[in-house]
């Protein structure tokens, strides 16, 4: 973590982390529920400031999308 | 020994499968569970699935058991205390006027002192489960408000526990002012003693609990919450209050996790049951005595929350949206008017104020994710200087920032090339930092003076830019983050 993550506290749901990725405004936000679930957040530079896509993950489905992501190597 | 499981069983069924088809028109499901018990019960017309429901009570009973004990295990103790005096103040503000203006609406409906006391509540303290689910489905968890909004019913929850310890003795039929302050201090009291052992006994009841058996866990967990509930209600402190305060005292020990798993699906299945008893006290015919109430209670509850919003807005420095949206989103009345409804009715109170709630809760349950999902029409009326007296700012465009400050952005350009106060002490800098709200350059904190964060505490102004040539970097030292430029704001 650290350095280009900003952390927020979403009291009583989670928590949010920012992630810049490029100066125009580009980002993902991940929220990560108690319960468990993640919500991933893209923003796309220009036009409005509503998210471009929301994607719902379960624990299981985040931990493989964050292998892949990560580089781990992954074998069916 | 004869239970009516068919009967049951209908009203449970009729619950999910109505619940289920307003999930799809994304409504809330607590309304429709109630809805099911007033279209089957005794009290309207057309089938009848449960003649006697007061053979639902335990089951009911228990459903509000849990629906509480749950509130309280999951309440982020460290995340509310963690998040700073603004958020108590806004959230003392939208609890005042909210409480304030049902308190005036039960007085003015003039069906007594009691009753006014249970509107308050009723129309006062939102549902934050359905307050929740509209910020997920809505797609604002990203948003710049939604910390604040999700503080601010984080608080109201809080909050409900001294409201109860307040109400319970009122409803209980003092018969002078002398006994109803004793119970009142009792009430308080215990409140007090439960708190103590949430903070400092958390220990020894997680070892009366922690087995490696989840099946004996959920059977020494649930008696404990049960035995805890039917005590308080014994002393008069009513059994909602001890099981919120049972939950904040196992959500300290080390089984935790495991009681928020086991609790969710009981809470689940029997606080639909009380919704649904509720529901079957309610007579369908009782509407048109209480429409003219309700639909005034819905317009007051409409006003505040909005001016709740705006005062929210003003202290967190959001812009329209963020105010349109706290005030829009918050609007959802469930389970907890549901619960002081229930009370009302226990204690006898004026037979009207079931039909009341009931309507109440059925119209904003349709009405609050509508309002919601338009707040942008309400941030386009909201004058600037309702906000910012003294800002001119982005509108719409700072929303799904992290930074919240965006908006206090007037200036972007300048063509200083010194700052001004060590050219006067006739000292050096290494860069120069501008400040975005007034224009003020000053030196960088690398520099021996650090005139910009100097500027920052004296005029309280957030936001600086960099002046360095290419370095195009913003930084607002209230969120202590690296921002980005708010879209459409190009400086060219």
């Amino acid at each position: 973590m650290g350095k280009g993550v900003h952390i927020q506290e979403l009291p009583g749901l989670g928590t949010r982390y920012d992630v810049d990725l490029r100066s125009g405004g580009e980002r993902v936000s991940i929220v990560v529920s108690r319960d468990g679930k993640r919500h991933l957040y893209v923003f796309t530079s220009g036009g409005t400031d509503d998210p471009a896509a929301v994607v719902e993950m379960t624990e299981d489905q985040a931990r493989k999308v964050g292998a892949v992501l990560a580089g781990t190597f992954f074998v069916d | 020994m004869h239970a009516n499981l068919i009967g049951l069983g209908a009203l449970i069924l009729v619950a999910g499968l109505l619940a289920r088809f307003g999930r799809r028109m994304g409504l809330p499901t607590v309304p429709f569970f109630m809805l099911a018990g007033i279209l089957l019960g005794p009290s309207t017309g057309g089938p009848v699935a449960f003649e006697h429901p007061e053979d639902l009570d335990i089951l009911a009973v228990f459903g509000l058991v849990v629906l509480l004990f749950h509130l309280g295990l999951e309440f982020p103790v460290e995340q509310v205390l963690g998040s700073g005096k603004r958020l108590f103040i806004a959230a003392g503000c939208y609890i005042g006027i909210n409480i304030g203006a049902g308190l005036a609406l039960g007085f003015a409906l003039g069906w007594g002192a009691k009753e006014a006391f249970v509107i308050a509540g009723a129309v006062g303290i939102s549902s934050s489960a359905i307050a929740t689910k509209l910020l997920i489905e809505m797609r604002r968890l990203a948003n710049a408000e939604t910390p604040v909004i999700l503080g601010i019913i984080v608080i109201e929850d809080l909050f409900l526990a001294l409201y109860l310890a307040l109400l319970s003795p009122i409803l209980s039929g003092a018969s002078s002012a002398g006994e109803l302050i004793l119970r009142i201090g009792i009430s308080f009291g215990y409140l007090a003693l439960l708190f103590a052992v949430a903070r400092w006994g958390a220990k020894w009841i997680g070892k009366l609990l922690d087995t490696r058996d989840d099946e004996l866990v959920a059977i020494i967990m649930i008696g404990l919450v049960v035995l805890v509930a039917g005590i308080s209600a014994d002393i008069g402190v009513s059994d909602a209050i001890g099981a919120l305060m049972i939950g904040l005292v196992v959500a300290r020990t080390s089984i935790r996790e495991r009681a928020e798993r086991i609790a969710v699906p009981l809470r689940d299945v029997f606080a639909a049951i009380f919704f649904i008893a509720f529901g079957t006290s309610i007579d369908v015919g009782a509407a048109g005595l209480v429409i003219v109430p309700v639909l005034i209670a819905v317009a007051v509850t409409i006003v505040t929350n909005v001016t709740a919003g705006l005062i929210t807005a003003r202290l967190f420095g959001l812009n329209q949206r963020g105010a349109a949206n706290v005030g829009l989103t918050v609007l959802g009345r469930g389970e907890f008017s549901l619960i002081l409804a229930t009370l009302a009715i226990g204690a006898g109170l004026d037979e009207r104020i079931g039909p009341f709630i009931a309507l109440y809760v059925l119209i904003l349950a349709v009405l609050a994710p509508i309002l919601a999902s338009n707040s942008k029409y309400l941030a386009r009326i909201i004058p600037d200087r309702i906000l910012h007296d003294r800002w001119r700012y982005v509108r719409e465009e700072t929303i799904s920032t992290a930074c919240t400050h965006l908006d206090r952005i007037n200036i972007t350009e300048t063509d200083e090339e010194a700052c001004a106060e060590c050219v006067e002490l006739g000292d050096t800098w290494v860069q120069l930092r501008m400040c975005l709200s007034c224009g003020a350059v000053g030196c960088c904190d690398d520099s021996k003076n650090k005139h910009a964060t100097a500027h920052y505490h004296d005029s309280r102004h957030p936001l600086i830019r960099s002046l360095q040539e290419g370095d195009g970097w913003q930084y607002c030292y209230e969120d202590k983050t690296l921002v980005r430029e708010p879209a459409g704001s190009g400086r060219s």
